[in-house]
């Protein structure tokens, strides 16, 4: 199932930080949200698991219907909410314990294993598919500060896949990394979009270009312009989308 | 102000800075050999392990047994700590994972206030209410009779005194935690008490600790409001509604009176030699393990 954004205004300590933002995410492809710093990218991301929550002051109006629900207002199902929609956030977090507890962490507090041996299996085959396992497979009980930038990025990645979410929403997910890791990154997020519908922040054009099946274009808040990839990169209609894709801001 | 004259002010900055600090480091030095030398004369005449163990105090015949009053100390500074802690700790995590901005504008001043209450104040407020009710009400229902001047008293409002400093500091902990931690925990569908509880106090434990031990530190040495309702009983508490006698009370009560009896000033100040000693301890000791657990949390 896909999410959709119906008319959708954020207000944060009285500022319009989202206005009447109306767009379709389609499932399992990636859409990469682009746009200038202070466009709204993050705060657009945030209202779609209700992190935006957390922020002081805010007001939320309009509709983002999740699976057909609507999860803006009370009545939603926040925590359940944000099971389905994993996050991975620009800089690696990951949680005060071990490794393993890190990617176990989800899955006991969502009570998703009755025994620890399913548990165990789960763990190593979520770090298998961000590639960690080999890497890490002594060092299970190491804490998880201990991994490299790159490393932590996975495992908060396998962190996230843990809990079988069907939506990934990418902040800047590999900005703060190294040029490998921010490639091994990258690449997992392509693997992936068979099975998750990937929704992805990126300051960087070029990694749009790569990965974009869909590209939404922001600007002061607004949605510019929303397309196939290859329809915005190649023939954008709106004149801020040709002036930002040929670098004249940033 | 040509070069010379900057690294000239720069130098002096320097050496007045670590002055200061080798004077404010050599106080703490010259304040236990100041004590030692005082408690020679009694160190003297009775041995280390008579002293500490020893439960006779009788001045008059130069016998002093320290065990009840160091038992006294320790009945009351665990009490109040096992009733603040967890208190401290809800309220601390409540004014920052859960209440509004204007909940905690308004909480903060009133803590700020109550940390700054005079202890006598508290002292007061233990005689005119926590006494009677223990003597009244709770006392009662286990034993036959108490004055209400206990351990409990005591404990009850050293932990109302402890509460406003282990919730300030703990805070402080709290807030150390960046945002993105908070939302990693939350984004994976925890709830605000799970995040709390496993996230939060997890990654703050070190911090958690060293407030305990400055908060124990605190408690060790009170004076006046504890001296105010523990009943002053020379003893050791076999339990909670018992009367004790702490260290700074013995200290507050005697100092400047009957010193012309031999060694009792030597006693008294082998009295705030051991107290010294007891916070030392408890601090090294809390050191050690906060090493420890900093290494395991990283």
């Amino acid at each position: 199932m896909a999410i959709e954004v119906q008319k959708l205004n954020v207000y944060i300590k009285g500022n319009h930080i989202l206005k009447d933002v109306s767009l379709t995410l389609p499932e399992r492809q990636i859409t990469c949200i682009i746009g200038p710093s202070g466009c709204g990218k993050s705060t657009l991301l945030r209202t779609l698991n209700r992190l935006i929550d957390t922020t002081e002051g805010v007001r939320v109006e309009g509709k983002v219907l999740v699976d057909g629900t609507d999860i803006i207002g009370s009545g939603a199902e926040i925590i359940e909410l944000r099971r389905k929609i994993g996050l991975v956030s620009q800089r690696p977090c990951p949680l005060p314990m071990s490794i393993f507890e890190n990617v176990a962490y989800g899955c006991r507090i969502n009570k998703m294993f009755k025994h620890r041996r399913q548990l165990v299996y789960h763990v190593q085959r979520k770090l298998k598919e961000v590639g960690l396992f080999d890497e890490i497979k002594g060092r299970m009980r190491a804490p998880a500060t201990r991994l490299s930038i790159g490393q932590q990025q996975r495992l908060c990645l396998a962190r996230s896949l843990a809990v079988q979410p069907e939506y990934i929403l990418a902040d800047e997910a590999t900005s703060a990394l190294d040029p490998i890791s921010s490639k091994t990154v990258e690449d997992l997020f392509v693997s992936f979009k068979q099975q998750y519908t990937i929704v992805m922040v990126t300051h960087t054009l070029h990694q749009a270009l790569r990965i974009a099946d869909n590209v939404v274009f922001m600007y002061l808040g607004e949605v510019i312009e929303t397309g196939p990839a290859s329809d915005v990169f190649n023939h954008p209609q709106h004149e801020l989308t040709q002036r930002y894709l040929s670098g004249i801001f940033s | 102000m040509t070069a010379g004259n900057r690294i000239l002010k720069d130098r002096v900055a320097h050496g007045g800075m670590l002055a200061m600090t080798i004077v404010g480091v050599l106080l703490v030095a010259v304040i236990a050999a100041g004590l030692y030398l005082k408690s020679r004369a009694v160190l003297d005449s009775t041995s280390l392990w008579t002293l500490l163990c020893g439960s006779e105090w009788r001045p008059m015949q130069g016998k002093f047994g320290f065990l009840p009053f160091l038992a006294g100390t320790l009945w009351v500074t665990m009490l109040s700590i096992a009733l603040a802690l967890p208190v401290s700790l809800l309220t601390a995590l409540f004014l920052t994972e859960y209440a509004r901005p204007v909940v905690r504008k308004c909480v903060f001043p009133l803590l700020d206030i109550l940390a700054a209450l005079p202890s006598v104040i508290y002292g007061v407020w233990g005689v005119l209410v926590v006494v009677p009710w223990i003597s009244r009400r709770l006392a009662p229902l286990f034993v036959d009779f108490s004055t209400g001047y206990t351990v409990l008293a005591a404990g009850i409002v050293l932990g109302v005194m402890v509460v406003p400093l282990l919730v300030s500091l703990f805070i402080e902990v709290f807030s150390t935690i960046p945002k993105e931690l908070r939302e990693a925990s939350l984004a994976l569908g925890a709830t605000r008490w799970q995040t709390a509880w496993k996230v939060v106090c997890r990654k703050t434990l070190p911090g958690i600790m060293a407030s305990t031990v400055l908060a124990i530190s605190r408690a060790l040495g009170e004076t006046i409001a504890v001296l105010m309702v523990c009943g002053c009983v020379i003893g050791i508490p076999r339990g909670v509604l018992e009367p004790c006698y702490p260290i700074p009370a013995l200290i507050a009560n005697n100092y400047g009176e009957m010193l012309s009896m031999p060694l009792y000033e030597s006693a008294l100040m082998f009295a705030a030699l051991l107290l010294f000693a007891v916070v030392l301890v408890f601090n090294l000791a809390s050191r050690i393990v906060l090493n420890r657990i900093g290494c395991d949390n990283s």
